[in-house]
């Protein structure tokens, strides 16, 4: 069969340049849309997932779906970070293990309104766990014992009283605010003070969590089966890697949901101008379809033909779409994650499944728009094409 | 007259195209109506609250509870007239999924402080006697089919049941209410703080805490001076608390949404965005095809003013048949979207200025879409119009 040369669908779609360039930016402004909100998701996603340790053990209260919620009294916290034969041991022969906790603080944000900051208490355990994970970057790391926080990076501009030298009031004590540190996970949004002197400025009694290096040959679902029926201090056991990815759940799905409705329903606005736009233009030529079939081009290549010309304005929109949410990456932003109530700061992520997704989203729009207006074409008689004005 | 009959024919031309462009503009303004709403739902919370209420919450955070002896403290401020003990229970019915408000309150008081709560079915008295009694909402009743002296069993997550995790804690629907305000929850499950109390201790020994106390205060007494005289009483610990006035509290929930509204705008003009161009290339469409139409119409005399209309007038239709459609549809998904969205967005309702925004809306993109080939028509001299082929 022949088929009808791919030039005459791009003279075409200059020729017509007003109109293919309204459709193709019809289709951008869909696929942008669709595609900012997907980056969004993952740059939540990612800040959580990415950063989760496999050989990090969050130990939690059972029943407990959030360190928030969660809680031990002091002594069954000392007995779960001594006696775990899973737990790595540190230089000192001590167990990497930390005990901490956790409440999300009343806080205002420097544009004003109020806002929940994770306030975490911190052993010195803690920073050996981590390693490089957590950087000081400006300022010096807190000193045990003093009433001293560090902040981190993403909320050091966002939340008052969170900047180098500031003086931070929990219930009534003043802490100094001695350093700011970065962390590529969820903690560049948390306030780190020392465990003891949070507990005691908060008036608390025990830890919300112990955290602890595994050993590489440790059974986590063995310790948790373990833990969870011990009768002195039950607890829960996961990797931090689960236990992170478990609280984006909520505003993950949430934002994925929100895409794929916005996709679907914009997309049929845009199947609609993407038909409307092919059927004008096929209108236009009837003329010149009538001389294609009269000079032995087969119904099916000009539907072929038709149907290129729609794919090709989808995949031109899609790509101008991708490149007009481009800028976005990086953009930081800030919400609650309601699975923790507590503020955190991500930005949109151009990942790769998001420029693949409006890729694919707009060649699906380009098709589902060109194909009734290019099986009309083909339809069309070449006597009656070509008596037609 | 004639020119009216001459737009409705040119729509009519095209019954496929005129149909397309109407069923996106009804997809569009169904989605911009429906963005526009959640935004205006999430900043209406603070509409139900009372003047005449304060909240006393800790200032430290929302998470913290306040001590039981501070009730006493609080009720001698001069100016409070009434006050109750609220808890969030937070707990489900059945599936983790079905999540509402239920809080363990002083039930006499409570009633007293929220004339908002009419009884419709049941008795207060009913609800006081009964110590696992529970006042439920009639939006409740519609979501869960509870009727009045039912026994609902709710698992307790922040207070696990004495008799462990598993165990569900047994009340009674003792009387529903109706809210008298639209903006009041319907949703809330209101229980007796003693069971509360006397199921805790039993399990851990300690007296629970108090999430925060709502005071009623007396009849012209300034809401601002009874403030100031809580916060002062606790001023030096052992844990600081922060009186607010009801909207102020119900306003921190909104604000924790961030930028979440501004989003939801963004992505409305993105809608916005895409719609427009749509209408502006089909009107474009039309016009170039309505060339030879034109050039006839100056022919016959007709002034390039009613050339204008004609054009002007296709566009306006289109855009608000498909607006008029897309907001009756907005508004007749309300009760759905409001069943799907109601965990973040509560009382979700399309307001009646959404459904005035998006009127003026159609009206305007009518007006814009329909401008520039109405303006081109309008410069065509008659005879390019007739020798065009189009």
């Amino acid at each position: 069969m022949k088929l009808v040369p791919l030039t005459y669908n791009l003279r075409s779609l200059l020729v017509r340049r007003g109109p293919t360039i309204l459709t193709i930016l019809g289709i951008a402004a869909t696929v942008a849309t669709v595609a900012g909100v997907l980056a969004l998701q993952q740059g939540f996603a990612s800040l959580y997932a990415e950063t989760g340790r496999a050989d990090l053990a969050v130990v939690l209260r059972p029943g407990a779906t959030a360190e928030g919620v969660s809680a031990f009294s002091r002594e069954g916290a000392a007995r779960i970070v001594k006696g775990t034969p899973e737990f790595a041991e540190g230089p000192d022969g001590q167990p990497l293990a930390s005990m901490e906790c956790f409440l999300a603080v009343r806080r205002f944000r420097v544009d004003g309104g109020e806002t929940n900051v994770p306030l975490r208490g911190v052993q010195p355990a803690t920073f050996a766990l981590r390693g490089d994970e957590v950087r000081i970057s400006e300022g010096r790391n807190l000193v045990p014992g003093a009433d001293e926080v560090i902040v981190g990076r993403a909320i050091t501009d966002r939340i008052r009283e969170c900047g180098l030298g500031d003086v931070l009031t929990i219930n009534v004590t003043p802490f100094n605010v001695v350093g700011i540190f970065e962390c590529d996970g969820p903690f560049s949004s948390e306030i780190w003070g020392d465990f003891d002197r949070m507990l005691s400025a908060l008036e608390r009694f025990g830890p919300n969590r112990v955290i602890a290096r595994l050993r590489p040959d440790a059974d986590v679902d063995a310790l948790d089966k373990r833990l969870r029926a011990s009768p002195e201090t039950a607890a829960a056991v996961q990797t931090e890697r689960a236990y992170l990815s478990g609280q984006t759940e909520f505003l993950s799905k949430l934002l994925i949901r929100l895409g794929s409705f916005l996709g679907i329903v914009m997309g049929i606005a845009a199947v609609f101008t993407a038909t409307n736009a092919m059927l004008s233009a096929i209108a236009a030529r009837t003329y010149e379809i009538g001389i294609l079939s009269a000079t032995g081009f087969r119904p099916f290549a000009i539907f072929l033909s038709f149907l290129f010309e729609a794919l090709l304005l989808g995949l031109v929109g899609g790509v101008v779409g991708a490149l007009l949410v481009l800028p976005l990456n990086g953009l930081e932003t800030g919400t609650t994650n309601f699975e923790t109530f507590t503020e955190v700061a991500f930005g949109f992520r151009i990942t790769p499944t998001v420029l693949q997704t409006a890729i694919v989203f707009s060649l699906a729009l380009g098709v589902l728009g060109g194909t009734l207006p290019a099986w009309r074409a083909a339809r069309l008689k070449p006597t009656e094409a070509l008596r037609r004005q | 007259m004639e020119l009216s009959r001459l737009v409705w024919r040119n729509l009519a031309r095209r019954k496929l195209r005129t149909s397309l462009t109407v069923a996106s503009l009804v997809v569009a303004f169904f989605l911009l109506c429906t963005l526009r709403s959640l935004v205006t739902t999430l900043q209406a919370g603070a509409d139900s609250a009372s003047a005449s209420r304060l909240i006393v919450q800790s200032a430290v955070s929302l998470f913290v509870d306040l001590p039981q002896s501070y009730q006493t403290k609080i009720a001698g401020v001069e100016g409070v007239e009434r006050m109750s003990k609220w808890q969030w229970f937070g707990g489900y019915y059945q599936e983790t999924e079905n999540r509402f408000a239920q809080f363990a309150v002083d039930p006499e008081e409570t009633l007293a402080i929220y004339p908002e709560m009419q009884i419709v079915e049941g008795s207060a008295e009913a609800f006081y006697a009964n110590r696992r009694g529970i006042l439920i909402g009639e939006g409740l009743v519609d979501q869960y089919g509870w009727k009045l002296g039912q026994r609902v069993p709710i698992l307790g997550e922040l207070f696990p049941h004495p008799d462990g995790p598993e165990a569900a804690w047994e009340f009674e629907v003792a009387a529903i209410y109706r809210p008298t305000q639209r903006n009041f929850d319907s949703k809330m499950m209101l229980f007796h703080w003693d069971y509360l109390e006397e199921s805790v201790k039993a399990s851990s020994g300690e007296a629970p805490g108090v999430g925060t106390y709502v005071l009623k205060l007396a009849q012209g007494v300034d809401p601002t001076a009874v403030m100031a005289r809580v916060d002062a009483l606790f001023e030096n610990g052992p844990q600081r608390v922060q009186a607010t006035s009801e909207s102020e509290f119900q306003k921190q929930f909104v604000t924790m949404f961030g930028n979440v509204p501004f989003f939801v705008s963004t992505i409305g003009g993105g809608v916005l965005i895409a719609i427009l161009l749509a209408v502006v290339n089909t009107m474009l469409m039309a016009g170039r095809e309505q060339t030879h139409d034109i050039g006839i119409l100056k022919a016959l005399g007709f002034t390039d003013g009613d050339v204008v209309q004609v054009l002007a007038q296709q566009s306006l239709l289109i855009c608000v048949l498909g607006g008029v459609i897309g907001l009756s549809l907005a508004k007749l998904a309300e009760p759905g979207i409001a069943e799907a969205v109601g965990s973040v967005f509560g009382g979700y309702h399309v307001e009646q200025s959404t459904m005035l925004f998006g009127a003026a809306l159609a009206v305007g993109l009518g007006v814009f879409a329909g401008f520039a080939p109405a303006w081109r028509a309008a410069r065509l001299q008659t005879v390019d119009a007739l020798s065009s082929k189009e």
